[in-house]
């Protein structure tokens, strides 16, 4: 446009608010709308279900029959996690994130929220198969993982 | 045999106008902005609930402010290409226009991850506010900054900027590069993009490394170096008009400043009632080999100090700057129509505009007509005509329509048409000329109307 042509700017602000206004919108509806239930990878080489791997999740037991596993640690792009079962008579009665990232406020906030959740989740389903807590992708992702090696080491 | 003749002595081929690189700049900031948003999408799985979409619109707007922050300095970082060959008024107005959208950009970046995060987190708005900026990483700089381009945008919002000095203006708009520098790290530690993403993260570092790379370059360096280089000091003062004085600066090897007629510096005068700010005057005759010109009207603060400069006083000048040059001609014939003191570039280019050239000068009346005598000189050297369009004796306006434009200057549509003086005039000139069968693109033009 030539610059000595006569401007009318607010036309030109309702265009760019509207152009602006409807990308976003369009953006954000083209991406998935539901918490990605992702199928979780088997823990590789199952370790025997009783005795802790190299380095990978470890147990102990009870004589009531109680027994805890850990997970092994699943890292995420914004830190580790890794969880503790609690299972009896092969029912998983407990969940505590042992790692869960915390270098920041904001990770220690969507812990807050999230680590609650999951465990609620776990609980109710009784295996690794829980939906993502919104806002904490990453960390719901490594709570599956690490969950699913505990389980596979608990022999669940 | 005939035909051999006849060519030779047809009129020379047009000059082919060097084309304007400033689509290939524009084409080249879009895509920036698109690469902003796709590192957006590469980096988001899914979007769920409220929080997920708040939280989304506040990502984008916050990558694409990060973005803009980066080009709004680096368009005003005097990059000859920038200044030379798009234009000086033209980069002005998309660094306004850029800079409006900015503004916009950063409320909804803040409102957006604000009510994205406490939906997230359940928490009130109040309680999501205070823990972000007190708790988060980087976040009180962020917020400082945040501040700080606000105070920037409101100064310079058109309402505001005519109360307030251009002195006042120009120090908080120079608080912008403060601004800049603290929003920058809260972007990397905790933009969702970045972390954990080296190759992002590199490139951000490279376009804010490069933008201040640019202004430390051209805006500092290059201008230190031209004034130890050229040692420039006022020759004289020359009384022109009421109130119009030309000032001749002497330097050394001022030829090799490569300033051309039709362009200007920005010049700082030390002497009396001289503020620090610079003022952009253009050129108003080519530049000699120890000397340059510049005429000015005494309007007000640093202006209105001019005719007072001594001899010897110094000088601080940058440039040159700007495109209304002989680079933008299209055709063989070319028509300058000055307004007031309008006729500073214009004078210069009617002394080296190559072809036909006619010069058309408005003013009130006779005694405001700035250089008046070497106008005529010129035009009797090189066979040019001055038109003048002068108030009537009851101070009616002259004629500057259409037909009057099209009766005054034969072939007015196969002229290159140059125009300097007040927007408003400018603009009316705009229209007759359009309006005459004269097409956009031989129309030339420098305003600084944002």
């Amino acid at each position: 446009m030539h610059p000595l042509k006569k401007s009318r700017p607010l036309r030109r602000i309702v265009l760019a608010s509207a152009v602006t206004a409807s990308g976003l919108v369009m953006l954000l509806a083209l991406k998935p709308h539901t918490a990605p239930a992702i199928a979780v990878a088997p823990a590789p080489a199952a370790s025997s279900s009783s005795g802790a791997g190299s380095g990978t999740g470890s147990s102990g037991s009870t004589a009531t029959g109680t027994k805890t596993v850990t997970g092994e640690t699943a890292q995420t792009r914004w830190g580790p996690v890794q969880v503790k079962i609690t299972v009896k008579n092969g029912k998983i009665t407990d969940v505590t994130a042992v790692q869960s990232p915390s270098d920041n406020p904001r990770d220690q906030e969507i812990n807050s929220y999230a680590l609650p959740e999951l465990r609620r989740e776990v609980l109710a389903a009784q295996s690794s198969s829980i939906d993502t807590v919104s806002g904490a992708t990453y960390t719901s992702d490594g709570y599956r993982q690490s969950l699913q090696s505990a389980l596979d080491s608990a022999g669940l | 045999m005939t035909t051999v003749y006849e060519r030779r002595t047809a009129l020379p081929v047009a000059p082919a106008p060097r084309r304007s690189p400033a689509g290939a700049v524009l084409g080249l900031l879009w895509a920036g902005a698109a690469a902003a948003v796709a590192l957006w999408w590469a980096e988001t799985g899914s979007v769920v609930g409220a929080a997920g979409w708040l939280t989304g619109v506040g990502r984008i707007a916050g990558l694409l402010c990060g973005y803009a922050c980066a080009v709004l300095v680096g368009l005003m970082a005097r990059v000859p290409l920038l200044e030379r060959r798009v234009g000086s008024d033209r980069v002005a107005r998309w660094h306004a226009m850029a800079g409006r959208y900015t503004i916009c950009l950063l409320v909804v970046h803040v409102v957006f991850i604000l009510l994205g995060y406490a939906a997230q987190d359940r928490a009130s708005i109040v309680h999501e506010t205070v823990t972000v900026v007190l708790d988060y990483p980087d976040m009180l700089k962020a917020t400082f900054g945040a501040v700080i381009l606000f105070a920037v945008g409101i100064t310079s919002a058109r309402a505001a900027r005519r109360r307030l000095s251009y002195e006042f203006w120009y120090y908080v708009h120079l608080l912008t590069y403060v601004a800049v520098f603290l929003a920058f790290f809260h972007q990397l530690s905790l933009g969702n993009e970045f972390n954990g993403n080296a190759a992002a993260t590199d490139a951000w570092y490279a376009l804010y490394l490069g933008v201040a790379a640019l202004v430390l370059w051209y805006r500092i360096l290059a201008p230190v170096r031209l004034n130890l280089r050229h040692r420039l000091r006022v020759e004289s003062v020359h009384k022109e008009a009421p109130g119009v004085y030309s000032v001749v600066v002497r330097g050394r090897h001022v030829d090799e400043l490569g300033a051309e007629a039709g362009q200007f510096f920005r010049w700082r005068f030390f002497g009396e009632g001289m503020g620090w700010t610079s003022t952009p005057y253009s050129l108003s005759a080519p530049p000699r080999r120890d000397l340059l010109r510049i005429t000015v009207k005494a309007l007000g603060d640093h202006s209105a100090a001019v005719p007072l400069l001594r001899p010897g006083a110094r000088v601080w000048a940058e440039g040159p700057y700007g495109s209304l040059t002989a680079e933008r001609r299209t055709a063989q014939r070319s028509l300058l129509i000055a307004a007031g003191v309008g006729i500073t570039p214009l004078r210069a280019l009617f002394e080296t505009l190559p072809g036909d050239v006619t010069l058309l000068y408005r003013a009130r009346t006779a005694q405001d007509l700035a250089l008046g005598a070497e106008l005529e000189a010129i035009a009797q050297w090189r066979g040019a005509k001055v038109l003048y369009a002068l108030n009537g004796p009851q101070g009616q306006r002259p004629s500057l329509g259409p037909a009057s434009l099209r009766e005054a200057v034969p072939d007015l549509a196969g002229h290159d048409v140059y125009i300097c003086g007040p927007h408003a005039f400018a603009q009316e000139l705009y229209g007759a000329l359009r309006a005459a069968g004269v097409p956009d693109r031989r129309i030339h033009h420098e305003s600084f109307e944002l």
